[in-house]
């Protein structure tokens, strides 16, 4: 038996032990000659229990194939004892999971005597699984009998099971992408539908202003099919009736170096649709990937709205010239009654004559303003320009309102000693507004004070009073239209336009209104006009 | 001859017509009233006032074609004409229409009483 296996070992060429370094080897081989024999057989076995490969023999000649012999690693991974293991057949350590396909082969890898690699689910003596990774090689007697079987066993469980979770994390995988995939789409379709169901038309064109997509507005609007407007070029459409000479400038000059673009107006007469306002809003996708350079355009069609506004404002027009009619026979006949007061009338009687001039007077100027508002709005606020001396314009106005005011003293001090291209009316407008305001907010101090000075190209213009101030949270709003003040609101009562209306006239005249004060110390409102060119 | 104590008023607005009568009259002067635009050239040829305070916006003929009408008359271009209106626009369109001056509605009495006396002179 020991002989037997010693030779098996031999021919099998299962020199585990050449590493060894041993006395008895001749040549680095065993010689197995009856003097070595034992050293060499007992050398044999303790490499073979040194393997940390499972190694088994059957024997092929007994019934039901035999294990004759097992080592020591055989041992560990099973977890058998020897005593437990010798003498059953192999497929003890496959226990109750008898359905593997690879028994098959190994069934018929013996009937052939051929060697052959199968991977077989064994289970240790506590029930654990192992995969076993079986190499078998039949031994043959010098007839080509099959004598025995050498088994050669590695426990790869770990590896099998980095394998099945690797499997396992491709199946997860797949159903992730699966899911993205179907998500996308849902989310695909789910952006389309909003970009079909918004009032507003949109274009995508690709940086060569070819059309990519329109969405369902855009089609209704402009009276156009999909199959006309896909895949065309932008300038093409309808007979080139989208070559509009403000719209190239936008895609052409204007987008490559400012992106985005908001509300560019572009007015164009269409073939059969007419006469179209249109506010478009224009985005260059700089994105890497295949959406880069596409051209977004989103088109708000403003034609019936500016027609809107612009009703409004002739309507605002009469309306204040009809409200204006009566109110200048109210005050005319006011004026007469103050001139005709007979002397032995009350004070209080003409008091109320007075009074009833002041509310006359607000009244005209709300009216005004309300007017004045509605054409800032719709950018129809017209200037008619004319050069005239700032310096002396400035010193009426105040003349003006020293002679309506006896509670405080207005102050010129400097001067810009120059002429100016500008609305006087419109600036006049600001100056009353400003002084009004400074007399308004400082009821408890005797004098407003008015800077007047050039600075380089500019002409400045400041008004200084001693009033209540304003807070650095209010001063950016009370350029807001119908902002007021909160607790200001409570004793000066007013509609908050006065000074958004200033503020988009001296705009319009290229200048800047601004205010520095602070709380309780007073305000200085200051604005500035160009010099240099006509305006 | 020129009547320069006759005050010619042309407004739609009977408001107006009738203050500004009244403070006319009150200041010794002789107002006279056209409220029917038509009516105007007529009128001017009977009394012969000394000043027109006219009105923009009246229906029919509009202050700014009675005015260039009466500046291309040689018997009437020399009519001092002072125009008030309550439009926005009203300074601009009288000027170029020939006005001598120019009140926004509602103006001050004594504005307006101030410029009635310089344009006679």
């Amino acid at each position: 038996m020991v002989i037997r296996l010693a030779r098996i070992l031999y021919r099998k060429k299962i020199f585990i032990f050449k590493i060894l370094d041993l006395n008895s080897l001749t040549n680095g081989e065993f010689n197995l000659s009856n003097e070595s024999f034992k050293e060499d057989f007992s050398l044999l076995t303790q490499a073979l229990d040194a393997a940390i490969t499972g190694i088994i023999l059957t024997d092929n000649n007994l019934p039901d194939n035999p294990i004759i012999y097992c080592n020591k690693a055989f041992e560990l991974m099973c977890g058998y004892s020897r005593a437990e293991i010798i003498g059953h057949n192999c497929r003890f350590l496959q226990k109750e999971d008898r359905g593997q396909p690879q028994r098959q082969m190994l069934r018929e890898a013996i009937q052939n005597g051929k060697d052959c690699i199968v991977n077989v689910r064994n289970y240790k003596k506590d029930g654990t699984l192992f995969y076993n990774e079986l190499y078998m090689s039949p031994v043959k007697g010098e007839n080509g009998k099959v004598n025995y079987f050498i088994g050669v066993q590695n426990d790869v469980t770990k590896r099998k099971n980095a394998e099945l979770e690797l499997l396992h994390q491709r199946d997860i995988m797949e159903q992730r992408i699966s899911e993205r995939t179907t998500s996308l789409k849902e989310s695909e379709d789910y952006l389309s539908s909003i970009v079909q169901t918004v009032r507003e038309s949109l274009i995508v064109l690709d940086p060569g202003f070819k059309v990519l997509s329109v969405n369902d507005h855009f089609l209704k609007t402009f009276k156009v099919t999909k199959v006309d407007t896909e895949g065309k070029l932008l300038y093409d459409l309808g007979n080139g009736q989208w070559d509009i000479p403000a719209l190239r400038e936008l895609l052409e000059n204007i987008l490559p170096s400012n992106n985005p673009v908001e509300e560019f107006e572009v007015e164009h007469d269409f073939p059969y649709i007419g006469k179209k306002l249109m506010l478009l809003n224009a985005h260059r996708v700089e994105l890497e990937g295949q959406y880069k350079d596409r051209i977004l355009i989103a088109i708000e069609d403003i034609t019936e709205r500016r027609e809107i506004e612009n009703r409004k404002d002739d309507f605002l027009s009469i309306a204040s010239h009809e409200l204006k009619t009566p109110l200048t026979t109210i005050k005319g006949l006011v004026q007469v009654m103050q001139r005709m007061v007979p002397p032995e009338v009350s004070e209080k009687f003409k008091t109320i004559l007075d009074k009833t001039g002041v509310y006359i007077d607000r009244l005209n100027n709300l009216i005004a303003e309300l007017l004045d508002v509605s054409r800032i709005q719709t950018g129809n606020i017209e200037l008619h320009k004319e050069t005239f001396n700032f310096d002396r314009t400035v010193q009426d106005t105040v003349d003006g309102i020293q002679s309506a005011t006896q509670s405080h003293n207005i102050l010129i001090k400097g001067n810009t000693g120059e002429e100016v291209i500008a609305d006087e009316s419109h600036i006049i407008q600001v100056i009353n507004n400003l002084l009004s305001n400074a007399i308004k907010y400082s009821p408890d101090h005797k004098s407003v004070i008015v800077y007047l000075s050039r600075v380089s190209n500019f002409l400045k213009f400041s008004v200084k009073d001693e009033g209540m101030g304003i807070k650095m949270e209010d001063q950016k709003k009370i350029f807001d239209r119908f902002y007021r003040v909160g607790d200001v609101q409570q004793r000066f009562p007013g509609m908050g336009i006065g000074l958004y209306i200033c503020e988009q006239i001296i705009k319009n005249h290229g200048g800047t209104l601004w205010v520095e004060s602070e709380h309780g110390q007073g305000s200085t409102f200051s604005f500035t006009l160009p010099l240099s060119k006509a305006i | 001859m020129t009547d320069n104590r006759t005050i010619l008023i042309c407004d739609d607005d009977e408001g107006i017509i009738d203050m500004l009568e009244i403070v006319l009259e009150g200041n010794g002067y002789h107002a006279i009233s056209v409220k029917n635009s038509l009516e105007i050239f007529e009128t001017i040829k009977r009394v012969n006032p000394g000043l027109l305070l006219l009105d923009l916006w009246m229906p029919v003929l509009s202050g700014d074609q009675i005015l260039k009408t009466l500046r291309d008359n040689p018997q009437t271009n020399a009519l001092p004409v002072i125009v008030i209106s309550a439009s926005r626009d009203g300074q601009q369109i009288a000027v170029n229409a020939g006005a001598d001056d120019f009140m926004a509605k509602p103006f001050d009495m004594e504005n307006l009483l101030l410029k009635i006396q310089q344009h006679l002179n």
